[in-house]
């Protein structure tokens, strides 16, 4: 198992870890141990009847287990063997991540966000005209403490069958014993964040949640989703209460439409090819300064008549002079100290350093008890020592010249380079600017689509409140639990429309008159349908969605035929998958 | 928070801590200002590796613990005995780790993820974050025991070679390969 990698973790601050300092309790438990060790130092072991003791104990022990696990095993047989579909199954290890699993990330509901700040609070009007009614100061930290500034509430409403099966949400609820499906008037998902960390409602200020739901019916109860224990937990029976007046519906405002996970990601990309541009060229740069810089050979001169001096100099400080064998130094006319006493003087010491023109002159510092004076001074070469340093400095002179065009065309090749690196990361900016205008204008309509959608709804239906007082984040829901169906078993065959058998993972039984989607996942080989109503099935192949809509359903099931047909879904949106499911 | 204000001593320091520690030996009740001075660089490494707060404190308590129970075993080796501090809680937290392999996490900020790419001179961008972590997570533990201390904690090679009982040397050599090896494996996603 790999560790969990964190980035930029919160760092803990002093105080909280001095409040878990406490050298009393680690005195007293080092003191407790010391006791417990000196007991122990009798040897429990040589005391027969507590031997014997043990062994009964550990027999005890191993027959206990083994019953308990005996006994479940044989109770997860009998309810396989009813091949009732129940929440609790889905607390198998390794399923508890799928608990609410939506068949497409593309077709799920998509959140609404809205700020509000926590000393003030706020209603929030949905576009469904559901509101928010949130109280002063009712958004608390993980550690109980008071939020402070906005906190971004995430919204979102599931209305239809459609929305129920792109949710993922499980509807099955258990009862004494028995698994129902639950009828939905009604249910929403509500979320709240200050700065991505998650926050909690205060205990002392729950929110109220006006939702309009679209089912006026008295027979429905109030429930949250409990998503540690997977399970609904009822919480009242729901009285829906009527609008007072129309105008009490807030105007429908187009939501702005949140950013996709494909705009957010190509964002980050452009974002990032400026840093590579810049880096590209910092990296070449760098190149560029680190390739071979060649060094100018010292030009030999002759004397001009003024002063010499000869040195015994070591060429490792001065390699341009390397190749001058029995070089002098002649004094230069600038040195206005220079005297004929200078050279009748003498000296402990005379150091020769680089002079004002590199290469060309030098510094001669000559030293005694009393005295330093410092001349510059020219290398010079005489007789045949200068024709032969001549020939040399020629030779790599013309050797400097061709380094000095190794150099510019090998660095003109960089630039090339880094050049053409960043023209690709322009190009790759250009076509992802394009691919990012493309995402927002698909995210724009998808989201007009369903706001069209949702409003058509508004518009036919008479709406009722339902009121929810939320005292967690979560899911709640307005649901009646009904049975699974009964009548005539189907056993169907599911053939894409091409007849090509499809293989479902989920398979969904909608009930087009009701608002109720039956799981029957686990029994898909085989189950039940009331003959008097309308159903059409959804099923999950290979990652995507099908429906055999109710016309399909009918006539199938008239011919008492096997072979369901399938259409796959092809849809962008929520909207277009209640097209396919003709809701 | 920095995690080791003062690891370093001076010899006045380590004399008046050898008292200390002598005067702990006959009566527990003088290992408090060891335990004060030390609390807080034992629960930051601990937490350093771990994903659990409440369990981090639980293993820093153990730590003492033990320190106590054993302490008269303690020898002076001329190192800060915070050295010795940090082995035990080195052999606590891989005793949990074995038992409970969730519990073992890596805490890194992105400037110290950056400081590996310095380090092995590759230009660093931060989309290169996901695969770095990756590479980290699947490093053996010595070798992330390493990288943690190096450059989660920012600890000197003399620092860390007390800590794992080995000469700075070998500590550098250890740190040396590591790179080399990383630095392969970075070289295979730079620009």
């Amino acid at each position: 198992m790999e560790p969990k990698f964190n980035l930029n973790r919160p760092k803990i601050s002093d105080e909280e870890i001095n409040k878990n300092k406490d050298f009393d309790n680690l005195v007293k438990q080092f003191k407790e141990q010391s006791i417990q060790r000196a007991r122990s130092d009798v040897s429990f072991f040589k005391n027969k009847k507590a031997t014997y003791a043990a062994v009964i104990a550990g027999i005890a022990v191993v027959c206990t287990v083994t019953y308990l696990t005996v006994s479940n095993r044989s109770n997860k047989q009998t309810a396989t063997n009813e091949k009732t579909n129940t929440l609790t199954e889905n607390k198998k290890p390794g399923t508890r991540k799928t608990f609410i699993s939506p068949p497409s990330q593309k077709l799920n509901v998509p959140y609404n966000s809205y700020k509000v700040n926590n000393a003030k609070g706020g209603e929030l009007a949905h576009h469904t005209s559901t509101k928010l009614k949130i109280p002063k100061n009712a958004f608390v930290n993980k550690a109980g403490e008071q939020i402070v500034g906005d906190v971004e509430i995430q919204y979102r409403e599931f209305h239809d069958q459609a929305d129920i099966i792109a949710s993922g949400i499980p509807m099955r609820y258990d009862s004494a014993g028995t698994s129902y499906t639950f009828e939905s008037a009604g249910m929403f998902d509500v979320k709240g964040f200050q700065n991505g960390e998650e926050v909690f409602i205060s205990p002392a200020a729950p929110i109220t949640i006006e939702f309009a739901s679209e089912y006026p019916t008295d027979t429905y109860n109030q429930y949250y989703l409990d998503t540690a224990a997977q399970k609904w937990n009822v919480i009242k029976h729901d009285t829906p209460s009527a609008y007072k007046n129309a105008n009490d519906r807030p105007p429908n405002v187009l939501p702005q439409a949140q950013k996709s996970i494909t705009e957010k990601n190509i964002e980050k990309k452009i974002e990032y090819i400026p840093k590579k541009i810049d880096s590209v060229k910092t990296v070449y740069d760098k190149k560029i300064v680190a390739l071979p810089s060649p060094q100018q050979p010292g030009k030999p001169t002759k004397p001009t008549g003024r002063p010499q001096i000869n040195l015994d100099v070591d060429f490792k400080d001065f390699p341009e002079l390397v190749a001058f064998k029995n070089v002098l130094f002649e004094v230069g006319n600038e040195n206005k100290n220079y005297s004929k006493e200078i050279s009748q003087t003498t000296w402990n010491s005379a150091i020769i350093s680089a002079g004002p023109q590199k290469g060309k002159n030098y510094i001669l510092t000559l030293k005694n008890r009393t005295r330093e004076e410092k001349f510059v001074v020219y290398p010079v070469l005489t007789g045949e020592c200068y024709e032969t340093a001549a020939k040399v400095y020629e030779k790599k002179f013309n050797e400097y010249n061709t380094l000095l065009d190794k150099r510019a065309a090998d660095g003109q090749k960089l630039k090339d380079e880094m050049a053409a690196k960043q023209k690709a990361y322009v190009e790759e900016q250009k076509k992802l600017s394009a691919e990012l205008l493309k995402e927002q204008i698909r995210v724009q309509r998808d989201m007009e689509a369903q706001y069209a959608n949702q409003n058509k709804n508004a518009g036919v239906q008479n709406k009722v409140l339902r009121v929810f007082q939320v005292s967690n984040f979560g899911i709640y829901n307005s649901d009646c639990p009904r049975s699974m169906p009964k009548g005539p078993v189907i056993q169907p065959d599911y053939y894409s429309s091409t007849s090509v058998p499809l293989d479902p993972t989920i398979v969904y039984l909608v009930d087009m008159g009701s608002n109720i989607v039956y799981n029957m996942s686990n029994n898909s080989y085989s189950f039940m349908y009331d003959t008097r109503k309308k159903y059409s099935l959804c099923i999950v192949a290979g990652g995507s969605l099908y429906v055999c809509n109710n016309e399909q359903f009918n006539s199938t099931v008239k011919q008492n035929s096997r072979k369901f047909i399938f259409k796959s879904v092809d849809a962008e949106n929520i909207a277009d998958f209640k097209k396919a499911l003709e809701i | 928070m920095s995690f080791n204000p003062r690891y370093h001593h001076t010899a006045t320091q380590l004399h008046d801590e050898q008292l200390i520690i002598e005067a702990a030996k006959l009566n527990p009740e003088r290992f408090g200002p060891l335990y004060d001075k030390y609390y807080k660089q034992i629960f930051g490494y601990v937490y350093q590796r771990m994903e659990d707060k409440d369990s981090a404190f639980d293993i820093t308590s153990q730590v003492f613990l033990k320190a106590l129970t054993n302490i008269n075993r303690y020898e002076y080796k001329g190192v800060p005995f915070a050295s010795w501090l940090f082995r035990i809680a080195h052999s606590e937290v891989m005793q949990l780790f074995r038992d409970q392999k969730n519990k073992r996490a890596i805490n890194a900020d992105v400037g110290d993820l950056k400081n590996i790419y310095e380090e092995v001179q590759e230009p660093f961008f931060e989309e290169y974050l996901p695969a770095l972590q990756q590479m980290i997570k699947q490093l053996p533990e010595d070798d992330l025991q390493m990288i943690e201390l190096r450059f989660f904690e920012h600890r000197p090679f003399k620092e860390i070679a007390e800590i794992l009982n080995i000469t700075e040397n070998n500590a550098k050599v250890r740190m040396y390969r590591i790179l080399e090896r990383l630095k392969k494996t970075i070289t295979n996603f730079k620009i």
